[in-house]
């Protein structure tokens, strides 16, 4: 490509940073000297992509291997797709400007199903057939990995191989693999089958399903040796777990523009409707040294000012306190601010305020998730109304003057009540507000409830339940909206279509790869964007296809049936999901694996909280 | 408490950051450095950085300048100017730094050159042609946002135009300042031409009497 004349037309789309390169710790090689060159793909723009810490992770691994150059590749938004497409510029990565079409491995991750229209456009615009089957060399073997390859199967034709579970081993024991294939010139057929051996890869070819006359799977069968189970990996001691010290730093503004600590994966609460609480399991947790020394070396290298401790539950890490005690020391005089995100109602302090507000105060933000105490039982988000309010008493009391709560629309069981539980509980804060003598002076109160659509997810245990459908979800918004009263109280919500395609994907199977296409044909991408998402476009593609989405969605479905997902083991078992079920319909709440081992299954990592002393 | 001024500049990949992407990048690249940086007080603090004349997304500047504030007297200028090197992306290169002679409001002029890739030598006698007209009024937003008439002839002090490339010294600063953008705009738009590609560069920024600032 011909530098002079891409870099006029970068002038002439807007951001034209998402797409330069050349940011501080970004990676150049000389590419003579590389035997594998992989391009890390996010199907989604570059401020949502580059703030992703999985890529950072395995980005910064590949490249401390001196036969890999990782590149970082982004959707184009839709103005410079249209100059790309125009002039014929194929899909390139950012560090060389080289096409994609030609490197070892292009690799997804997939972090949610809206973003399966761009995957798709992204092999499109890099010039490459969509279909798994039509791309017959060796190289480049397409390949995915993230959260949504617990359930692959909807887009299992477009990809060679999927990663699952946590991808810091099993990746590079496949580039490995690689490797000897392409010295000795084997075949990507022979590749596969090959690297369906290593525990972790999934093979999507090399398995058949056949499906009964109600359009349920009846069987799924593997093929030329690949193992009926296909069992997720992990890193099994964090401390010992690769992480980088520097991440690339973006000029212009991402979502997430700060360094980001990781303290520990999994999360012990158990939750539901989470499915994040379920696929990571074991808890693993780093100690407080490591995540110290590894938090201040990514400060040094990045000149960042801000940094968060990320993980699925915050404060359910056992040395936070100590932990902070020691960043404190030096994020101060260095000017860093901390932030600590997820945090839950039932174990906020007093003291734990007090660290944040040492450094900034913003708003404070927190998920009941359900309006009444039975629906919360029903979820198992193990918090009372007490909770809530003793939290709220320790922030008002702290000077906060705003809240933030996340509530879900659609959950199992729900009733009316349940919704107008939600408006309730705020007005019963702004109540709490006003009833406190030592509430920030002069100030007015305000809680946001910001309400999301529930989708039913595999590997949780409301992986049986149906979706509530469109009109449904659209009468209870009303509900809600009517229920509330309060003008302190600001109520706001998600538009439901696409909740309805995530619904679909999430639960669907490989009959969906059809649709998928279609729906690519016709131009559908950026599905997770108001302004690019088209449910028409996306009707005619089912119909096209003679597909139901309901069928995948709005069905219950029986413990005895095969899912999509079911030759797939994250470690959770099944009937660990259907006692959860049944117990979340009777309201009955399971304790955090702290407090007692439900035996879900994940202790056969033999690591994390299952052999905590308890 | 030490005014330092530093020169830089701002080539290649660096020239698709807006000056609020230069902000952020300088305020990390500081920070990288080492350098013992004055932070403003109050409720937000940051890094005290101010930027003489903001240069445009899309041009490159071999003359910039901005200056910040260091807490004690220690670095040598070579050093800070090592320390930001080491620091710093490709595309932003520290020159020097110096004690700042003069105040940045004094600064007057910036030079720039405009080269047209793709045109032959028949758009730079255009340009010359349109450059030795009396006046040539186009219109321009004020700091409040509102249009207002702006006659772009006075504020070109000097032109010198040869077949493959124009040099211009234009007002600069908080009064009057041209920018090269509006002045190719209005040269497209008062000849009837298609507007075209230009590649734009600042050379250097000057005071009132058209010497290098400092």
């Amino acid at each position: 490509m011909d530098q002079k004349e891409f870099e006029k037309l970068l002038l002439t789309v807007q951001k034209p940073g998402r797409y330069s390169g050349g940011e501080i710790n970004s990676v150049i090689k000389d590419k003579e000297n590389i035997d594998v060159r992989f391009a890390f793909c996010f199907p989604d723009t570059y401020e949502i992509g580059m703030s992703h810490l999985g890529m950072k992770i395995l980005y910064s691994q590949f490249n401390e291997r001196e036969d890999i150059w990782c590149e970082r590749v982004f959707a184009p938004w839709v103005d410079f797709e249209a100059v790309m497409r125009e002039k014929n510029i194929p899909l390139f990565a950012l560090e060389s400007r080289d096409s994609i079409k030609d490197f070892d491995f292009i690799g997804f991750t997939l972090q949610y199903e809206l973003c399966y229209t761009n995957l798709l456009n992204m092999l499109d615009l890099a010039g490459l057939p969509l279909r798994s089957a039509d791309r017959q060399s060796l190289s480049p073997i397409v390949v995915a990995g993230g959260p949504c390859c617990c359930n692959p199967e909807p887009i299992a034709d477009f990809i060679d191989l999927f990663f699952l579970g946590e991808g810091e081993e099993v990746d590079l024991e496949v580039i490995d693999l690689y490797k000897q294939f392409k010295k000795k010139g084997g075949s990507k057929k022979d590749f596969l089958r090959e690297a369906a051996k290593i525990e972790g890869v999934y093979v999507p070819s090399l398995y058949d399903f056949s499906y009964g006359g109600d359009g349920t799977i009846t069987s799924v069968t593997p093929r030329d040796g690949a193992p009926a189970k296909i069992k997720k990996r992990i890193m099994k001691d964090m401390d010992k777990s690769y992480y980088p010290e520097k991440f690339v730093v973006p000029f212009i503004e991402i979502v997430h523009d700060r360094a980001v600590q990781e303290i520990f994966r999994g999360c012990i609460r158990g939750c539901r409707f989470c499915q994040a609480g379920f696929i990571y399991r074991p808890v693993r947790e780093k100690s407080a040294d490591t995540v110290n020394r590894q938090a201040k070396a990514l400060c040094e290298s990045t000149g960042y000012d801000e940094i968060s401790l990320s993980s699925l539950s915050t404060s359910d890490y056992t040395q936070l306190e100590p932990l902070l005690n020691k960043m404190l020391e030096w994020t101060e005089p260095e000017h860093i601010s901390l932030s600590l995100p997820s945090l839950r109602v039932d174990n906020f302090s007093k003291e734990l305020l007090d660290k944040i507000n040492h450094i900034r105060k913003s708003g404070l933000t927190f998920a009941p998730e359900a309006g009444t105490q039975r629906l919360r039982d029903v979820i198992n988000k193990n918090v009372t109304e007490e909770e809530i309010f003793r939290t709220c008493k320790t922030a008002f009391e702290g000077g906060y003057t705003a809240v933030k709560l996340y509530f879900m629309l659609g959950l199992p069981t729900e009733t009316d009540e349940d919704l107008k539980g939600i408006a309730e509980l705020g007005q019963k804060i702004v109540d709490l507000y006003y009833s406190l003598e030592n509430r920030p002076k002069g100030k007015s109160v305000s809680v946001s409830i910001s309400v999301s659509t529930f989708v039913p997810k595999p590997f949780t245990p409301f992986q049986f339940e149906p979706q509530i459908e469109k009109e449904e979800t659209e009468r209870r918004q009303k509900v809600l909206k009517y229920s509330n009263t309060c003008k302190k109280v600001n109520i706001s919500w998600h538009d439901s279509s696409t909740s309805f395609l995530e619904g679909a994907f999430a639960r669907g199977d490989r009959r969906l790869c059809g649709v998928l296409e279609s729906a690519f044909r016709k131009g559908c991408k950026f599905d997770g964007w108001n302004e690019c998402f088209d449910l028409d476009k996306w009707n005619e593609a089912f119909k096209e296809n003679g597909i139901d989405p309901l069928f995948f969605s709005a069905r219950k479905r029986e413990y005895d049936e095969i899912n999509a997902w079911d030759h797939l083991d994250y470690g959770v078992t099944k009937e660990f999901l259907v006692k959860e079920h049944k117990k979340a319909l009777a309201a009955v709440t399971t304790p955090n694996c702290r407090e007692k081992c439900s035996a879900c299954g994940a202790a056969c990592y033999g690591e994390g909280v299952c052999f905590e002393k308890r | 408490m030490k005014n330092v001024r530093l020169f830089y500049t701002k080539t290649g990949r660096m020239k698709f950051l807006s000056q609020l992407d230069m902000n952020r990048l300088m305020t990390r690249v500081i920070r990288k450095s080492g350098l013992p940086v004055w932070y403003t007080e109050g409720f937000n603090q940051h890094i005290y950085i101010n930027y003489a004349v903001p240069l445009s997304l899309g041009f490159e500047g071999l003359y910039e300048i901005m200056d910040i504030r260091l807490t004690d007297d220690e670095p040598a200028p070579e050093n800070i100017v090592k320390q930001l090197n080491s620091a710093a992306p490709d595309g932003i290169k520290f020159l020097r730094a110096a004690k700042p002679v003069k105040p940045t409001v004094e600064i007057a002029f910036a030079e720039y050159e405009l080269v047209f890739p793709d045109e032959g030598d028949g758009i730079y006698k255009d340009l010359r042609e349109f450059l030795s007209q009396k006046s040539v009024v186009c219109l321009k937003k004020d700091k409040k946002g509102r249009l207002k008439e702006f006659d772009i002839i006075p504020k070109i002090r000097k032109t010198e135009i040869t077949e493959n490339g124009a040099r211009l010294i234009l007002s600069a600063g908080n009064e009057g300042n041209l920018n090269p953008s509006l002045l190719l705009s209005a040269f497209f738009e008062n000849t009837g031409r298609e507007p075209v590609f230009c590649e734009v560069k600042r050379l250097m920024l000057f005071d009132g009497e058209l010497k290098p600032f400092e």
